[in-house]
């Protein structure tokens, strides 16, 4: 990406491969997440099994589907925080449109539009009105909440008709090997990695993240650019929310309680910055995967689980920490 | 002085500081509520009603006076939620072993303190954005709470003055109310009359700027990481005393009705904007939609829902203001 305006600017001036590999940060993620894998298979012996391995990937995809929509909205400069509450939301239609016409696909457009509908009001307030992201989406993460709530009575909807294929879709393996959940999140991440590589659209998210006065003497739609990313975000999420209720087998008004907070320091920890027009989205999904292979290993070894939430809290400390000090470096 | 180019200086010190026009559209606000709710429910307006709103108000106003501090320096602090569960556990928990209030006190002050503390040297030494550094703290503070108590820890000292921190009376008025309003005042004049309140605005607006001319940007903004702390410290020996217990649980959210409340009350995100007049609105407005949402029977789950809305339909009305005004 060293076409990047925004990347240059940041300040990538001499070659020279160690300097390279030390400057993108993707390489330093891997060596990480290869550190963790590695500790863990020392500590533990069931760790490094196929099996174990395969769950890990299973569970970090719905962080890594909606991380790749959060970090989308972050490269652009905006916040998105509202997925926690709309993973929770989109069960609703889904479970109750699929237990009223016993249709997996009307469920799921079902869900589709509501995210669409949250995307547009978030994108709407945020890009056109101009009101700060973060609050926005604060304020839907509350609004959406509180609506599952109201419409629950504080009760998970149960799916009655039990069809077999909207429980595969997130507890079903390929070849009895590889979760469905973890191949729709590497296929959502290839396709909007190159999308935000090798397309104009991607591009332009960069450059409106990076400096937006910039982007818009240039010529591009800033305001429809990030209005975009906002709906992808809220339909990326959306995918996660279906798979989370396929997981649960229901529509449950508490889930999703937190996860923007996984999400985002997920995100942030693969380098995507939080100012905008910096980071990829391999960055943002190998930092998914670290955090869910540190919860894994860290619950395997005979650790009371708020171990997990404390070392959690001190690794994206030091890795952030650490990150920015390279950054500094000359 | 580099404090005559901040624009709060500009506004004057008068009377117009209290109807400073940003806050304008909140007063509006305020007031629609109120005749609002009274319409429909003829007891808002009862003394008893009156205080209610008010101790619920405190807490919130105790954490948010530091919290505007933060922001107006540019920096934010998600942890006070989870710090305001852990040291309400602190405070009880000390105040059972040493049968002490003043050293269940200093204790759960010098555990917040700390918290603000690691907070303010992983911001300002790490180098790490506060968004994301308190985020981790949270998660510590949550992890660390259970590790710390599996349970509620329960009152066994019954000790009277505990008891009265959060649920006494002085004449009329609950003590937290008073707490709450010494702390508001003391911040009100140390945000905008000492020169640690105006260096809070000048690093938050422009923190090169800030530092060619010599502030310390990273002191100053480790002490509001600190004071915030301390606060949450105050906020969390009250909340302890009235639930007369340390919940573990307890707290969750609470960081998010602080900032919104804080936010809305017209302090910037992005760092030096903001008044802690706007704050006192911004909890005011939160605390009586709460209030009337109770007084109006109406489904408590709407807590969730109206705040959403207020928070987005307020900022967005600031905007247009804004715009009216720059024509």
């Amino acid at each position: 990406m060293p076409q990047s305006p925004s990347l240059s600017a940041s300040g990538s001036a001499s070659p020279g491969l160690a300097r390279i590999l030390f400057r993108r940060s993707e390489i330093g993620l891997v060596v990480a997440l290869l550190a963790v894998i590695l500790f863990f298979a020392l500590a533990s012996d069931t760790f490094l099994t196929v099996r174990n391995l395969t769950n890990v990937l299973g569970q970090a995809s719905l962080a890594m589907i909606a991380g790749v929509g959060v970090a989308i909205v972050f490269i652009s400069g905006e916040v998105d925080v509202s997925v926690g509450s709309l993973v929770a939301a989109v069960a609703i239609p889904l479970i109750t449109v699929m237990n009223a016409t016993e249709s997996l696909a009307l469920g799921i457009a079902a869900a589709l539009a509501l995210g669409l509908c949250v995307g547009i009001v978030n994108g709407f307030l945020a890009a056109y009105l101009g009101i700060n992201s973060l609050i926005t989406t604060l304020g839907t993460l509350f609004i959406l909440r509180g609506g599952v709530y109201l419409y629950t009575g504080q009760k998970a909807i149960p799916d009655d008709v039990m069809l077999e294929s909207f429980f595969q879709l997130g507890n079903g393996r390929l070849f009895e090997v590889v979760p469905y959940p973890a191949l729709i999140a590497f296929a959502l991440l290839l396709v909007f990695a190159y999308v935000m590589r090798h397309r104009t659209f991607g591009r332009k998210v960069y450059a409106v993240g990076g400096n937006p006065e910039v982007a818009r003497l240039a010529g591009y739609d800033v305001k429809r650019v990030k209005f975009t990313c906002f709906i992808i975000s809220s339909l990326l999420a959306t995918v996660s929310g279906i798979l989370l209720a396929s997981r649960l087998g229901s529509a449950v008004h508490v889930a999703g309680l937190g996860f923007e907070f996984q999400v985002v320091a997920a995100v942030v920890l693969g380098g995507v910055s939080l100012s905008g027009g910096v980071g990829s989205l391999f960055g943002a999904a190998l930092g998914v995967l670290i955090l869910s292979f540190l919860s894994n290993g860290l619950g395997m070894l005979d650790l009371a689980t708020e171990w997990q939430l404390v070392i959690t809290g001190f690794i994206i400390i030091a890795a952030v920490g650490f990150d920015e000090w390279k950054r500094r470096q000359p | 002085m580099t404090t005559d180019t901040l624009p709060a200086r500009k506004r004057g010190v008068s009377l117009s500081a209290l109807t400073d026009n940003s806050q304008i559209v909140l007063i509006g606000l305020l007031a629609v509520l109120c005749i609002g709710i009274s319409l429909a429910a003829p007891q808002f307006y009862s003394p008893d009603n009156a205080i209610a709103i008010l101790r619920q108000c405190a807490l919130v106003l105790i954490v948010a006076v530091g919290m505007t501090m933060l922001l107006v320096a540019g920096e934010v602090d998600l942890s006070v939620g989870a710090s305001l569960a852990f040291t309400g556990c602190v405070a009880m928990d000390v105040t059972n072993r040493t049968h002490s209030v003043v050293l269940g006190a200093l204790a759960a002050l010098a555990f917040s303190g700390a918290v603000g503390l690691f907070n303010g040297l992983v911001v300002t030494r790490l180098k790490i954005n506060s968004l994301i550094a308190t985020i981790a703290t949270m998660m510590i503070l949550q992890g660390g709470v259970y590790l710390y108590t599996r349970e509620a820890v329960q009152n066994h000292h019954l000790l009277d003055a505990f008891t009265a921190i959060g649920a006494g009376y002085v004449g009329p008025v609950p003590i937290p109310v008073i707490i709450a309003a010494v702390i508001f005042a003391v911040g009100y004049v140390t945000l905008r009359f000492t020169l640690f309140g105006r260096y809070l605005y000048a690093v938050g607006a422009n923190l090169r700027a800030a530092r060619l001319s010599g502030l310390r940007a990273e002191r100053l903004k480790l002490l509001a990481f600190v004071i915030t702390g301390l606060l949450v410290g105050v906020a969390g020996l009250i909340l302890a005393s009235l639930m007369n217990a340390g919940q573990p649980t307890a707290g969750r959210g609470f960081e998010l009705t602080v900032i919104a409340a804080v936010i809305l009350g017209g302090t910037s995100l992005a760092g030096g904007r903001g008044t802690l007049f706007g704050t006192l609105l911004g909890v005011l407005v939160l605390k009586i939609v709460d209030n009337g949402i109770i007084i109006l029977r109406w489904n408590q789950d709407l807590q969730m829902v109206v705040p959403g809305l207020v928070i987005i339909l307020a900022t967005w009305l600031d905007i247009v203001r804004r715009r009216n005004d720059a024509r």
